[in-house]
């Protein structure tokens, strides 16, 4: 193993670590304050459609633009549906993954392209040349955009607030709080990362639209929320073991003789996740109304 | 003795009425003044609790309203009342467990989204400790706190936002003797420095040793307003539980409003071994906490034994450790000779015990099920309901129902109906139903007529007495002292997890089981 | 009115009353279903379709003639058993989303029996059992994590369709492989395979399979002891504690139902898909991918009942099949995909239980009925038994 491919494949990872951290990091807020959000795969697939289209249109920042409000808006409806509407979280998740692998896939097709689309040079991005290779400066986004959230939730108000919305409504709502109200403020915010990570994709990464372009990543994201716990420096972490290893497995296929099928090394985040998350390594403890609608007694 | 005694606020002819048509409160009057402690004294469901929700702002009154010297208040939350100078500390914590106690009082601060220097709020939390002698670790998680330090932190919280008039539910039944003492201590420096305070309990003796002034309510009346100094503790007992009833020999009737009953009272034959023998019984509840303390009691066939008491004095743990829902760290409790402690609920049925659970949407019922699959709950695996391979019988079952619906005048449109959709007293009909059915050995009532309308309640009373009649066992566990007094054979006072004695109801007077109940010791002999 | 008159027609009032009452949640999944149609029908507007025209297609080619329907059914049978395992589960009290990963081990464990000379008829059942144990214990290892460890069972059901979903692919290419088709597994021998049931369609004997196991959950679930601790325990878990009824038995039984359920389910996939009876691997098992998803839609527009979920299945199929000739329809086609799109918009109607409240007319209306014909029962029966 040469130090060129060292070099790719840590660039590979990077890139690959992108949209996992910012959606992670995005539902982190999320379930933070008590919302758990299944439907991350749709919205970064409808994001990565949307902007795609938009950056087309207008140039990458009105791409990556309207992917954030894509990601907003979904994650409002998702919110609202939850909170006033008493709506069953996993339910309205999976209705969301639904609806959004069809419109993607209707929407290629009926736009004329039947595979995929790809975004032109100018709507992209562009990358920075570094001794490493063509890199996106959305990776700087994603490094350190957790250390922003991990601020936000540690040292803030707001903060402490949606932590107090998650664990314990009934204290929060004693002291005057409106848990719907900060409930979908807290998705809505958390849609827009998810949303950045979809138009990343699409806009700044891969350059074309696919109606399979997520591949799972949404769960992969929701992964590695578990992994770290709902600590979005733990995310940054995840999200990049969960993106060296993806492009390891993807570099393990190019080799002639492969010492491990690629497949296993694909399996390990997984894996990971799992013993993190079984207190087989350290304790994982999630907010205690997580996935519950808040009735007031 | 009070200073400069101005009055702070007026609460006038305060109603509440729910929306299914209890009434909690009738036309309370009460001037609350500066430099004041006041004792808000009742049992259970005497209206206190709602009083002070609605003082608070956790609930808008029916009618009525509370006036300051400014002119007439109006609170729509709670945040409002604290604004105002109003801050209630609950029985029930309002405590985020993970968080510190410096980051629970940040949280109750009033401006939104505003950084918070958390160095700053804990300097000024510091400064509150010493002035108020309330000592807690700052940066601990909450939830690893002791319960006494926990409510220390939700008082802090309160005194953290400069009330005038602070509000204790109940603040010493998970205090240590010590920390009641410290507790009193604080509060009366508050009361010296101007703050207004009420202190609800049931306790006579707390009640005596800290306030100026007690309130009385009753059913949601006010019956008394007295000056502490000079009112005796037998006085209080007899406005908490009304005025003495002239006890008959063999009959005892229940309160004017309702039908009465006459529970003739008949010698069991305590010649025989008793069916319920308990001896030493000590259980902890969810806190961790001894909850039940050596308690030991026998029932005999043909009576009802009666528990009475106020709520939380450990007669709901003590229940379930004699139904298998709850392990006790010591004692003895026998069933015609067999163990049930430790055992499977459904083995302690087969030993021929019912359990009417005090809380029927919890414990007794699967609110969706229909009421042919309730009936079931308990007995599903009994050889009449069951067949081969584990198939259910639902012609029997059913046929069942029919006669339980029957027997026990359960108004459904028939055994298919969701249980939901009974009333409360068909429900609780539904309940007692079953557990008669299995012909039992000994039935364990608990509040079995709570929430019911006064035919229901009268019915399931009946029902008691006639099972007693037949040479059944009782065990009657219940708040509403009146029924405990109608029905019982033998009553046992409950407090603080003991029984302060065990006698016939016509040796107690009223009076003495209101001093009982609040705890106060009147030299009664275990009787047995 | 003689009493005898007065008597069956209050019990005719009382019925339908009753029926009518008991048929909320059907008219819930209509409602979804209908919403979810419109959707589709604005969508393909706005894309510049005929949604009527497509609509027309779609049933046509759904249920128009028997090749139809039968495309129809056996598009169902993955779904029937998938949504069980949902079903069960939820029943149970829990969510059980491992479905995905549960079917493709239960189809890569039904390969197996192609490495075993069996006889016929023997074949088939052993192929079944290895799939279903297979699915089984997918699905228990997150139930222990649960029990055992507290860890949700979202989570560890996500985890494992992931593991399976790599595992059962690492299988296809290297250990289970055929020799002379590298891109896909061995294929099930000619005596292994579930026989078809009419002939020229995908319809295959997979199909009984499906009803059998969806009609023994509803014997096991709503007519035995065991079924009906799963259920109160789900419902009610403290009150069934007080019934004397173990928590811990009760998921590990779910679980254990469902996983066979997930596992069949792949089975009836591989030992009954046309032309060649085995798991491809290219494109990451297309033909096993989102099949636990889609379970899960007709697992709630069934209401989770076996019965429910037997016409919901039926109808997605139905989505489905129609699909298929939809797409090649007419001058202007609308593709495949938006049965995908009715499909999620049904599964977000139905995530909302206040639904129904959004047309309050509707509700208005339909309670104003129910109680004309409580009224009008209760007077029945007044006048009918009145002694």
């Amino acid at each position: 193993m040469s130090w060129n491919d060292i070099l790719s494949l840590l660039r590979i990872s990077l890139h690959a670590m992108v949209p996992i951290v910012l959606t992670a990091v995005g539902e982190i807020i999320g379930e933070t304050a008590g919302l758990f959000n299944i439907g991350l795969e749709g919205i970064l697939l409808i994001s990565a459609f949307g902007g795609a289209l938009g950056a087309e249109i207008g140039g990458p920042v009105v791409g990556l633009a309207i992917g954030m409000g894509i990601g907003a808006v979904i994650s409002f409806v998702f919110a609202l549906i939850s909170t006033y509407g008493k709506g069953t979280q996993m339910v309205t998740g999976i209705g969301i993954n639904l609806f959004a692998m069809g419109f993607v896939a209707f929407g290629l097709i009926a736009l004329g392209a039947p595979g995929f689309r790809d975004v032109p040079k100018v709507a992209e991005v562009a990358k920075w040349s570094t001794p490493m290779g063509a890199m996106s400066p959305m990776i700087i986004v994603a490094l350190v955009m957790p250390f922003v959230i991990y601020w936000f939730l540690k040292r803030t108000r707001a903060g402490l607030i949606l932590k107090a919305v998650g664990e314990t409504p009934e204290a929060a709502d004693v002291a005057g709080i409106n848990i719907n109200i900060v409930r979908i403020l807290a998705a809505t915010a958390g849609g827009v990362l998810a949303g950045l990570a979809g138009a990343y994709m699409s806009v700044a990464w891969m350059g074309l639209v696919t109606k399979g372009l997520s591949a799972g990543r949404g769960f992969i994201a929701l992964a590695c929320v578990v992994f770290s716990g709902l600590n979005p420096l733990l995310a940054l972490l995840g999200g990049f073991i969960f993106g060296l290893f993806q492009a390891l497995a993807e570099w393990i296929k190019t080799l002639p003789s492969k010492p491990i099928p690629s497949q296993f090394v694909s399996m390990l985040p997984y894996i990971v996740t799992l013993l993190v998350v079984s207190g087989a390594i350290g304790r994982v403890r999630f907010p205690k109304a997580l996935g519950e609608p808040y009735k007031r007694e | 003795m009070t200073q400069g005694n101005s009055y702070y606020l007026r609460a006038e002819g305060i109603t509440k009425i729910y929306s299914d048509g209890t009434v909690a409160l009738k036309e309370a009057t009460v001037e609350i003044h500066t430099h004041e402690i006041i004792g808000l004294l009742g049992e259970n469901g005497a209206g206190k609790t709602t009083f002070t929700k609605i003082l608070s702002g956790l609930l808008p009154p029916t009618k009525g309203r509370v006036i300051s010297p400014n002119g007439p208040v109006r609170f729509s939350s709670p945040r409002e009342a604290l604004d105002f100078g109003i801050g209630m500390v609950h029985q029930h914590f309002a405590l985020v467990g993970t968080f510190t106690a410096a980051e629970n009082v940040a949280l109750s601060h009033k401006r939104p989204f505003s950084r918070i220097r958390l160095a700053k709020a804990t300097e000024r939390l510091e400064a509150l400790m010493e002035e108020s002698g309330l000592h807690v670790p700052l940066d601990v998680p909450v939830e690893k706190l002791a319960v006494g330090e926990q409510q220390r932190v939700e008082i802090l919280k309160v005194l953290s936002r400069d009330v005038d008039l602070l509000i204790l539910d109940e603040p010493t039944s998970v205090l240590t003797p010590l920390e009641v003492d410290e507790l009193f201590e604080l509060l009366t420096k508050l009361k010296q420095a101007g703050t207004s305070l009420i202190l609800i309990t049931h306790k006579l003796k707390e009640v005596q040793s800290v306030t100026d002034r007690i309130v009385v309510l009753r059913h949601g009346e006010l019956v008394g307003d007295v000056r502490t100094e000079g009112t005796t503790t037998d006085r209080l007992a007899q406005l908490m539980v009304g005025q003495a009833v002239e006890d008959g020999v063999d009959a005892v009737e229940l309160r004017t409003d309702e039908i009465p009953i006459h529970a003739r009272r008949a010698e069991p034959d305590r010649s025989a071994p008793s069916v319920l023998h308990v001896e030493g019984l000590s259980a902890k509840g969810n806190t961790g906490d001894t909850t039940v303390d050596g308690v030991s009691l026998d029932v005999y066939g043909g009576e009802i034994f009666g528990i009475a008491g106020v709520e939380g004095n450990g007669q709901t743990e003590l229940v379930e450790s004699l139904t298998g829902l709850r392990v006790p760290y010591e004692g003895i409790a026998t069933i015609n000779g067999e163990n049930i402690l430790g055992k499977d609920p459904r083995v302690i049925y087969r030993q021929g015990v019912a359990h009417i659970p005090e809380d029927r949407w919890e414990l007794g019922l699967v609110l969706p099920f229909t009421l042919a699959e309730n009936a079931i709950l308990g007995v599903h695996q009994w050889e009449e309901f069951r067949g081969p391979l584990g198939f259910l019988k639902w012609p029997r079952i059913n046929a069942h129902v029919r006669e339980l619906m029957d027997r026990f005048e359960i108004r459904a449109t028939g055994p298919g109906a969701p249980a939901k959709s009974l009333s409360g007293g068909n429900q609780q009909k539904l309940i007692v139903g079953r557990e008669l059915a299995k012909d039992p050995a000994i039935v364990v009532a608990s509040q079995p007529t709570r929430g019911l309308d006064i035919g229901a309640a009268q019915f399931i009373r009946n029902l008691l007495v006639e099972m007693r009649n037949k040479g059944r066992a009782i065990l009657l566990v219940s708040a509403d002292l009146d029924e405990v007094l109608a029905l019982s054979d033998r009553i046992a006072i409950m407090y603080e997890g003991r029984f302060m004695a065990v006698c016939a109801p016509e040796e107690l007077d009223r009076q003495k089981i209101g001093l009982l109940m609040g705890g106060a010791v009147v030299c009664e002999e275990e009787a047995t | 009115m003689t009493e005898q008159q007065g008597r069956s027609e209050s019990r005719l009032l009382r019925g339908a009353h009753r029926t009518l009452t008991g048929l909320h949640p059907v008219f819930e999944s209509l409602l979804a279903g209908v919403v979810g149609l419109l959707i589709g029908a604005l969508l393909m507007h706005l894309y510049g379709f005929n949604p009527w025209k497509a609509y027309i297609a779609l049933f046509r080619g759904a249920y128009a003639g028997s090749y139809e329907i039968a495309s129809s059914i056996s598009r169902a049978v993955p779904l029937i058993l998938t949504a069980l395992t949902f079903s069960i589960c939820l029943r149970a009290g829990m969510f059980n989303i491992g479905a995905e990963g549960q079917l493709m081990v239960g189809a890569a464990a039904a390969v197996c029996v192609a490495l075993f000379a069996l006889p016929t008829g023997l074949a088939q059942i052993v192929g079944l059992l290895l799939a279903a144990v297979a699915g089984a214990i997918w699905s228990l290892v997150p139930a222990f994590l649960k029990l055992w460890r507290g860890v949700h069972e979202v989570i560890s059901t996500i985890m494992f369709n992931w593991i399976g979903r790599w595992l059962v692919l690492y299988l296809t290419i290297y250990v289970l492989v055929d020799p002379a088709r590298s891109e896909r597994s061995l294929s099930i021998p000619l005596n292994a395979r579930l026989p078809v049931l009419v002939r020229g369609t995908d319809l295959s004997y997979g199909i009984f399979v499906a009803v059998a196991f969806a009609l023994l959950i509803y014997f096991v679930l709503w007519h035995t002891t065991t079924g009906y601790e799963v259920r109160a325990a789900g419902l009610n878990p403290s009150a069934a504690r007080y019934g004397g009824i173990r928590s811990k038995r009760t998921t590990l039984l779910a679980f254990i139902l469902g996983g066979m359920a997930a596992g069949l389910a792949g089975a009836t996939i591989v030992m009954g898909l046309r032309p060649a009876y085995a798991i491809y691997g290219g494109g990451g098992l297309p033909q096993l991918t989102n099949l636990g998803f889609d379970g899960m839609a007709v697992a709630m527009v069934g209401r989770n009942h076996p019965i429910g979920i037997l016409v919901s299945a039926l109808f997605f199929g139905g989505l489905n099949a129609g699909g298929r000739v939809m797409q090649f329809y007419g001058s202007n086609p609308v593709p495949l995909e938006m049965v995908r799109i009715v499909e999620g918009a049904i599964v977000l109607a139905m995530s909302i239980p206040e639904l129904v409240r959004i047309f309050p007319t509707v509700k208005r209306e339909g309670e104003r009925f129910i109680g004309l014909l409580r009224r009008a029962s209760l007077k029945a029966r007044k006048g009918g038994d009145s002694s």
